[in-house]
């Protein structure tokens, strides 16, 4: 009895294996606004051999052929990974590979996935070579790891259910239930400025967004670029205000290793100049924001 | 140990949480926990299926992807629940399928005879269950319940992945503000370690006051 | 025991039950339909919400994820049996100095939730030089706790071998160690096949927990696939049931191993 049900349960997976195998290749038409796919990075420098120096890390990074990058695999617009293709898609991730091919020749990158706690060890003990993943620059940290850049600025903003009132700044969040992606840079900027207010927190993005429209909570604290491409892809709820924090995003680094911190900060300083930076954007992130970025002086965060 | 101490009144709420959690989840697997095992045991055929399947069910899936689909998954079935609420029903339900195991086993073990003697006085089903069976079957299986009680205790920890601010949530978001992970976990673990062995005691009491030796 | 406990039910109670079980189903079909029209009404059900599971690469990807989840649990089966079967040994070592530590381990590690020491893996060890390859991250809390719980099984195995067995072996001439390895731990390891099966399966289910490590196993790739696709509910009933499928399955091993074992002999002491 139960063996012929699961017999039946296995037949009817099988199935939709099979009848898949038969169907559409390219990948979900659900999902819209996402797999854009322009090739940004065939057009990116390559570092004259002169600057690879002798005994760098970008030396060792070469001879291996792979650069070892940390970062996410579900950061939609910055990192994340298209279940379809199994590539690694978004502006930290593109950014990286642009990194690879100036270093290499060619954009070949490793992700090791990481728990945003566990960067600073990752980094000393030499796992990954340098770190992509929304990786805030502040005094703190820069005396765990060297910070490149900024290559990036962001903050964080307000996103709550349309038609939601009294909640326009981050002070109105005292006293009521925010939510929040668990770990995530929100948590302690809300109880810094919003000490009264409760926090609910969540393992990823649709999860606290789902818990938004469920009224789990008032508002949800989230980095600008990921609340906008939310709020497009989901008329229900919309931003409130305008950040709140600015977060300028560091490519993270071995700490005390100068040479490659110079050699990548004139690597950034590049592709700046020459527009790729601009062409990467527009192709991550710009696919949801309007109008053009630009880039944050390189070196003008303390920290930096 | 100064990053545990300075957050004491944080650990105490989130001790609290965890003790309601664990405290009426129990209470809650207990009562259906009994129920499914009645049903297991009864004479139609539908409501021992219903039973195994109930078991099959809740042994065989993750209790970290039933509190994800509850607490998701719930509201969009058109029933709003708080967090704390949700988790606490989830567990209970995940911990009856393994109480209802845990008290099947119980009732094999009680020798035939009583149930045939019980039937013999011309005792219902549920009489002979009631007055019979079950009191000897749970005394049989204190050890198994006071295991299930302390895995019961670990799993409210996994309220933390669905927005719960329980004791293992504490410690992560105090931690998160500290960086001192070494005293903020270990003090976390010995909160845990502390209400399983109160669960050791009780049970080891019982066992010596109720046990049957055959 | 269960048929003891009622007679074989007569023509009027069978009667009754077929009553009550198809105003029950009735009941209980209502409730279903009303759920599942809630959440259809709520687009839940809207099939370009589920379409994406009926191509090839959403499930080639949850399929990777399960294989993950294989690896993962695999490993630290075997990893937590290993030290299992050393802490049982341990704890009925007739010295002292082994048999205190082994105890002292099962007792302690039992009462700490798996998730807590995973954090610990994660947050704290990494802070003291020791930073493990996401995989490791996974298994090591895994194989710790479980190692503990294998321990409990393989010594209640080691006990139900009457004592007569070990008695017999000594008096053949055979050392204590010989005794186990040859005349016990065989008959042993008989009886917690079954016991070994369905905590296995606990350890399966345990493997979820790469959902905080992000350890890409099943449930952490239906994490990303949400991401990318936003559909939270879909993504993880689907899930949960290749979860199902595949633990029943195993399940279901253990309950043909169970039947297959030979009757316990009466023995009498």
């Amino acid at each position: 009895m139960v063996s012929i049900k699961r017999v039946a349960a296995l037949a009817a997976l099988t199935m939709v294996g099979l009848s898949a195998c038969g169907g559409t290749d390219s990948g979900s038409p659900a999902v819209p606004g996402e797999s854009k796919k322009s090739d940004v990075i065939s057009g990116v420098p390559v570092a004259a051999v002169a600057d690879i120096l002798p005994g760098s890390t970008m030396e060792k990074i070469k001879q291996r052929g792979e650069l070892i990058v940390g970062g996410s695999l579900d950061a939609p617009l910055l990192s994340q990974q298209n279940p379809v293709s199994g590539e690694i898609e978004g502006f930290d991730a593109d950014m990286g590979k642009a990194l690879a091919k100036y270093i290499i020749g060619e954009p070949k990158v490793k992700i090791v996935n990481s728990a945003s706690e566990t960067r600073e060890a990752l980094l000393a003990n030499g796992t990954v070579d340098v770190v992509f993943q929304t990786y805030t620059i502040t005094p703190e940290r820069a005396k765990q790891v060297a910070f490149a850049g900024p290559y990036y600025s962001s903050g964080l903003t307000l996103a709550v259910r349309k038609g939601t009132t009294g909640i326009a700044k981050p002070e109105d969040l005292n006293g009521k239930t925010v939510i929040a992606g668990a770990n995530t840079p929100a948590i302690p900027a809300i109880e810094k400025l919003a000490p009264k207010a409760k926090i609910v927190t969540f393992g990823s993005d649709p999860e606290c967004m789902q818990a938004l429209k469920q009224e789990r909570g008032d508002v949800y604290v989230q980095d600008e670029t990921l609340l906008i491409a939310n709020a497009q892809k989901d008329p229900s709820v919309q931003l409130v205000g305008k950040p709140f924090t600015t977060d300028p995003y560091g490519i993270g680094l071995k700490h005390g290793d100068e040479d490659f911190k110079k050699f990548v900060n004139g690597w950034l300083t590049k592709i700046q100049g020459d527009g790729n930076w601009q062409k990467i954007w527009k192709n991550s992130i710009g696919t949801i924001v309007p109008g053009e970025a630009t880039p944050p002086e390189i070196g003008s965060v303390p920290g930096s | 140990m100064s990053a545990f101490l300075d957050h004491l009144p944080q650990f105490w709420q989130g001790l609290v949480v965890t003790l309601q959690l664990t405290a009426a989840s129990f209470a809650g697997a207990a009562v259906v926990g009994l129920v499914i095992t009645a049903l297991r045991v009864s004479p139609v055929r539908v409501l021992r299926g219903i039973g195994t399947a109930y078991v099959e069910t809740f042994q065989n899936l993750p209790l970290l992807v039933l509190l994800v689909l509850a607490v998701f998954g719930l509201p969009e079935i058109g029933v709003k629940a708080g967090l704390l609420e949700t988790a606490i029903v989830v567990i209970a339900l995940y911990e009856a399928a393994y109480l209802a195991e845990a008290l099947r086993s119980g009732v094999n073990a009680v020798a035939a005879g009583q149930g045939e003697a019980a039937r013999a006085l011309g005792l219902t089903f549920s009489q002979s269950l009631r007055h019979v069976v079950l009191p000897q079957a749970l005394r049989t299986v204190i050890q198994p319940i006071g295991n299930i009680f302390i895995a019961l205790t670990m799993n409210t920890s996994l309220a933390a992945a669905v927005g719960v601010v329980e004791l293992t949530a504490t410690a992560n978001r105090v931690n998160l503000l500290e960086a001192q992970p070494i005293p903020i976990f270990v003090g976390a673990g010995l909160a845990y370690a502390l209400i399983a062995a109160c669960a050791g005691f009780v049970t080891g009491r019982l066992e010596r006051r109720l046990v049957m030796i055959r | 025991m269960s048929d003891l406990l009622f007679d074989e039910p007569g023509p009027r109670a069978r009667r009754r039950i077929r009553i009550a079980t198809v105003a029950g189903a009735i009941v209980v079909l209502g409730v279903v339909a009303l759920a599942v029209r809630q959440f259809a009404a709520n687009g839940q059900l809207d099939a370009d919400r589920w379409q994406p599971y009926a191509t090839w690469p959403m499930w080639r990807y949850l399929l990777d994820g399960l294989a993950a989840t294989a690896l993962a649990a695999v490993v630290s089966a075997a990893l937590a049996m290993a030290g299992g079967l050393a802490l049982a040994l341990g704890r009925l070592s007739r010295r002292r100095w082994i048999r205190l530590p082994s105890a002292a381990y099962v007792e302690v590690v039992r009462t700490v939730p798996a998730l807590l020491l995973v954090y610990i893996v994660l947050f704290a060890l990494p802070r003291y030089g020791l930073d493990l390859p996401l995989f490791w991250k996974l298994v090591v809390p895994l194989a710790v706790s479980n190692a503990a719980a294998f321990a409990e099984i393989f010594r209640a195995g080691i006990l139900s071998v009457p004592r007569g067995q070990t008695e017999a072996g000594l008096a053949v001439g055979l050392t204590h160690g010989r005794t186990m390895r040859m005349i016990v731990l065989p008959q042993a390891a008989r009886r917690v096949l079954p016991s070994m099966v369905s905590q296995s399966v606990g350890l399966l289910k345990d493997t979820s927990l790469g959902f905080v490590v992000s350890y890409a196993e099943l449930l952490y790739s239906g994490k990303v696939l949400a991401t990318y696709n936003g559909l939270l509910i879909q993504t993880y009933i689907i899930v949960a049931l290749v979860y199902l499928v595949v633990n029943a399955s195993l399940s279901k091993l253990a309950r043909v191993l169970e039947a297959r074992q030979p009757r316990r002999r009466l023995t009498r002491a």
